[in-house]
C-alpha cells in the first residue's frame, strides 16, 4: 500500500466529519463547541500529515465536502432531536408504564427474532459460501427480497400465510390454539422476515473469508465437518456473525410497517409512537422519539464497540 | 500402504484421469508437475476432501474410497501453512488430540515432544502472525505429526520459504522421514526438490500420471515428450522406423538407435523420437574414420555452464544442432573452438520414445 498517498488523502478528508459537526453546533447556537470541533479538525488534519497539496487532489476536496453534506443530512435531525428535548421530559417518558412495556416488548421480540434468524441464517450463509449449485443466484436473490419489498406489503403477505385464516395460521389455530396475528409471535414473525437478510449475508461473507482448506486441515487432524465448523470456522467469523446479528436486531427494533399490519397489538414502541403522533401530534411525541433514539444509539454504539475492543490480530486477514 | 486404482474425478473445468499409483510404507514419493497439473487435487482426493467418480483408494489394505477425511488418518500440510489464527502454537499443535485416544497428560507430552523435535518449543504461546514462514511451516508439520498420521501429505511445503530456510527444512524433513519412518507424499513443481526429496517420483501432467519411478529413470528415459520437456531434455529429434520386423531401427538423420534402446514402458504407438543424452556423447577432434553414430559437424556454440561446458554442433542431415556437455577437465585439456570441425561419438547415448 502506498501509505504516503493514503495519508495525503486522509488529511483533508477530516473535513468530511468535522465540518458538518461544527455546522450542527453552529446551528444550535453552541458557538464554542462548534469552534472547538473545527479547531480539532484542523489540528487533526495537520497531524495526519503535512501534504504538499497537488492540483489533482482538488476533486478529493470536493468529494469530501459533498460527502460531508450527506453526513450532515443524517446527523442534523438526530442531534436536533436529542439536543432540543429537555432531559427531564425524556426521563419522565421512560417511566411511563405503556412506554416501558412497549419498549421491553420491542427489544424482546427483536431479540427472539435475531436468535431465530441466527439459527436458520448461519447454516444458509455457510451453504451459500461453500457450495455451488444450480439456482444459487436465485436463492441469494430471495434472501435479499425482504429488503426491497415494501414492508406493509410484506405484512399483508405474511398475514395470508400466518393469519387466522392463513394456510399455516389456520391449522395452528385449530390444532394448538396458537394465534399469530396480534400476538408476540406475530411481531417476531414480521421481524424475522425483515431482519433475516443481514444475518445471512454477513454470515456468508464471513465464511467466504475463511479458506476452506483451513477446514480441510482441521478434518485431516480428525475433526468432523461439524467439529471443524465449530472449532475453526465459527471462531474465525464471529465478528461477521455478531455484526450481522446487530444489524438484524437493529432492523427488527426499527420495523414498523409489517409489524403494524400483522400485529398492531400488543403495541411495539414504533406502533405506540405512531399512535401518539396521530392522536396527540408532534410536540407531545417528541420526548418519546428522543428516548427511543437514545436507546437505539446506545445499543448500536455498544454492540459495534464489542468487536473492536477485542484483539483483532488473531483474525485471518 | 497407499494404492490408487484407476482413480478419476471430473470437475467442470478440470479432471483427474485414471490415476493408478502405489506407495510403499515408509516411502518418500515426490509428486511433480507443472502448475495446474492437478497435483493438489490428487492429494485432496487422497485426503478425502473430494471423492473419486471412478476407481478406488486403499490405505494399508483398507478401502477408504468413501471414508471422510477425519477417518483416514492422513496428515496434510499446505504451502501457506494455514495455521489456525485464533489459536497459539501450542493449541495448534494440540488441535488433533481431542479426536485421539489417550489421556490429557500423554497428549501434552506428545505436543512437547513434537515441538522439541521441530525446534519450536520456545514458540508455544505465540500466535501465527508473530512467526516467520519457516516457523509457521514447522508448526504446520508438527500439528500433523502430533496425530501420528499413517501418511503425511505435503503440498508445496517449501515453496513459500526463502531459499536458506527451505534448504534447512528440506534436510529436516528428510531426517524426520527416516527417524519416524513416515510415509510421505510431497508435491512440488520443482524437479530439483523432487529429486532431492523423493525415493521415487510421480510426474503429473494435466490430471494424468505421466511417469512413476526412480528419478534417474525419469531423467534418462522419459516416457513421453512432456516428461522429456519437463526434465529439460535437449537433443530431442523426431525419428522414423526403418527396416523389417525384428530388425527395426529408429533413425533420425545420421543417428541410428539400436533395437535395445527402445522405450522401457513398452509403448510403441505413435511417432518415434530420439533423445541423445548430451553428457554421454564423446567429442573427437579432426578427421575420424566413419562409423555408426559418429557424426561429423561444426561447432557453432560454446557456453561455459560452470560445472560443465556446453558445445553446440551443427551436423548435416540433423534438423536441430546437437548439444554436447563436456566436463571442465576435458575442456581444460583441449578447449573446443568455434567453427572447428569435430566428430561427435553418440554411441548408445540414445533414448527412444513413441508419441
Amino acid at each position: 500500500m502506498n501509505s504516503f498517498r493514503y495519508r495525503q488523502v486522509s488529511a483533508f478528508s477530516h473535513l468530511l466529519v468535522f465540518i458538518p459537526l461544527s455546522i450542527v453546533f453552529l446551528l444550535f447556537g453552541r458557538y464554542a463547541i462548534a469552534a472547538a470541533i473545527l479547531a480539532a479538525g484542523i489540528l487533526a488534519a495537520r497531524l495526519a500529515g503535512k501534504p504538499r497539496r497537488r492540483k489533482n487532489d482538488r476533486p478529493l476536496i470536493v468529494f469530501s465536502i459533498l460527502g460531508g453534506i450527506l453526513i450532515l443530512f443524517i446527523v442534523l435531525p438526530i442531534l436536533n432531536l436529542l439536543f432540543t428535548t429537555e432531559p427531564s421530559r425524556i426521563l419522565a417518558m421512560a417511566r411511563d408504564s405503556s412506554v416501558e412495556s412497549a419498549l421491553f416488548l420491542t427489544l424482546g421480540a427483536a431479540g427472539v427474532a435475531t436468535l431465530i434468524s441466527l439459527v436458520f441464517g448461519i447454516p444458509l450463509g455457510y451453504v451459500l459460501a461453500r457450495e455451488q449449485f444450480a439456482g444459487k443466484a436465485a436463492v441469494e436473490g430471495i434472501v435479499d427480497m425482504p429488503v426491497v419489498i415494501p414492508h406493509t406489503i410484506a405484512g399483508i403477505a405474511l398475514l395470508f400465510i400466518f393469519g387466522r385464516a392463513g394456510i399455516v395460521g389456520a391449522p395452528l389455530n385449530a390444532s394448538f390454539n396458537v394465534i399469530l396475528s396480534d400476538s408476540f409471535w406475530g411481531i417476531v414473525l414480521a421481524m424475522v422476515f425483515v431482519g433475516m437478510p443481514f444475518v445471512v449475508n454477513h454470515a456468508r461473507d464471513g465464511f467466504l473469508k475463511v479458506d476452506p482448506r483451513m477446514e480441510n486441515v482441521a478434518r485431516s487432524l480428525g475433526a468432523s465437518l461439524l467439529s471443524a465448523f465449530f472449532r475453526v470456522t465459527i471462531p474465525l467469523t464471529w465478528r461477521a456473525l455478531l455484526s450481522g446479528a446487530i444489524m438484524t436486531w437493529a432492523r427488527a427494533i426499527s420495523e414498523f410497517g409489517s409489524v403494524a399490519v400483522i400485529a398492531y397489538y400488543p403495541r411495539t414502541i414504533n406502533t405506540l409512537l405512531f399512535e401518539w403522533y396521530n392522536f396527540f401530534g408532534y410536540t407531545y411525541t417528541k420526548p418519546l422519539a428522543a428516548l427511543l433514539l437514545l436507546v437505539a444509539l446506545t445499543i448500536f454504539v455498544a454492540l459495534r464497540a464489542v468487536p473492536r475492543l477485542t484483539r483483532a490480530e488473531h483474525d485471518q486477514t | 500402504m497407499i494404492r490408487l486404482e484407476h482413480v478419476s474425478r471430473r470437475w467442470p473445468e478440470f479432471s483427474i484421469r485414471d490415476v493408478t499409483l502405489e506407495v510403499r510404507e515408509g516411502q518418500y514419493l515426490a509428486i511433480v508437475g507443472p502448475t495446474g497439473a492437478g497435483k493438489t487435487l490428487l492429494l485432496e482426493l487422497l485426503l478425502g476432501i473430494h471423492n473419486p467418480d471412478q476407481g478406488r483408494i486403499f490405505l494399508g489394505g483398507e478401502d477408504v474410497t468413501l471414508l471422510p477425511p477425519e477417518k483416514r488418518g492422513i496428515g496434510m500440510v499446505y504451502q501457506d501453512y494455514l495455521l489456525f489464527p485464533h489459536l497459539n502454537v501450542e493449541q495448534n499443535l494440540a488441535f488433533g488430540l481431542r479426536y485421539r485416544q489417550g489421556n490429557r497428560e500423554s497428549g501434552r507430552q506428545k505436543v512437547r515432544e513434537t515441538a522439541r523435535l521441530l525446534g519450536i518449543d520456545h514458540l508455544m504461546h505465540r500466535y501465527q502472525y508473530t512467526l516467520s514462514g519457516g516457523e509457521k511451516q514447522r508448526v504446520a508439520i508438527g500439528r500433523a505429526l502430533v496425530t501420528e498420521p499413517r501418511v503425511l501429505l505435503l503440498d508445496e511445503p517449501l515453496s513459500a520459504l526463502d531459499r536458506s530456510t527451505a534448504r534447512r527444512l528440506r534436510t529436516e524433513l528428510k531426517s524426520l522421514h527416516r527417524s519416524k519412518k513416515l510415509t510421505i507424499l510431497h508435491v512440488t513443481h520443482d524437479l530439483a526438490e523432487a529429486r532431492q526429496m523423493g525415493d521415487s517420483i510421480a510426474l503429473i501432467n494435466d490430471g494424468e500420471l505421466d511417469f512413476l519411478g526412480a528419478a534417474a529413470d525419469l531423467l534418462r528415459r522419459p516416457p513421453t515428450l512432456f516428461a522429456a520437456n519437463f526434465v529439460g531434455a535437449v537433443n530431442v529429434y523426431q525419428a522414423r522406423l526403418e527396416g523389417e520386423d525384428g530388425e527395426r531401427r529408429v533413425v533420425a538423420g545420421p543417428i541410428v538407435a539400436q533395437p535395445g534402446a527402445a522405450n522401457p514402458s513398452g509403448r510403441h504407438t505413435g511417432m518415434p523420437h530420439l533423445i541423445v543424452h548430451p553428457d554421454e556423447v564423446g567429442l573427437l577432434s579432426g578427421e575420424t574414420a566413419p562409423g555408426p553414430n559418429l557424426l561429423r559437424g561444426e561447432i557453432v556454440g560454446i557456453a561455459d555452464e560452470g560445472n560443465y561446458v556446453e558445445v553446440v554442433i551443427r551436423i548435416d542431415d540433423l534438423p536441430e544442432p546437437l548439444t554436447v556437455y563436456i566436463s571442465r577437465q576435458s575442456a581444460r585439456d583441449r578447449m573446443p573452438e568455434l567453427g572447428a570441425s569435430v566428430t561427435a561419438d553418440v554411441g548408445n547415448a540414445i533414448h527412444v520414445l513413441y508419441e
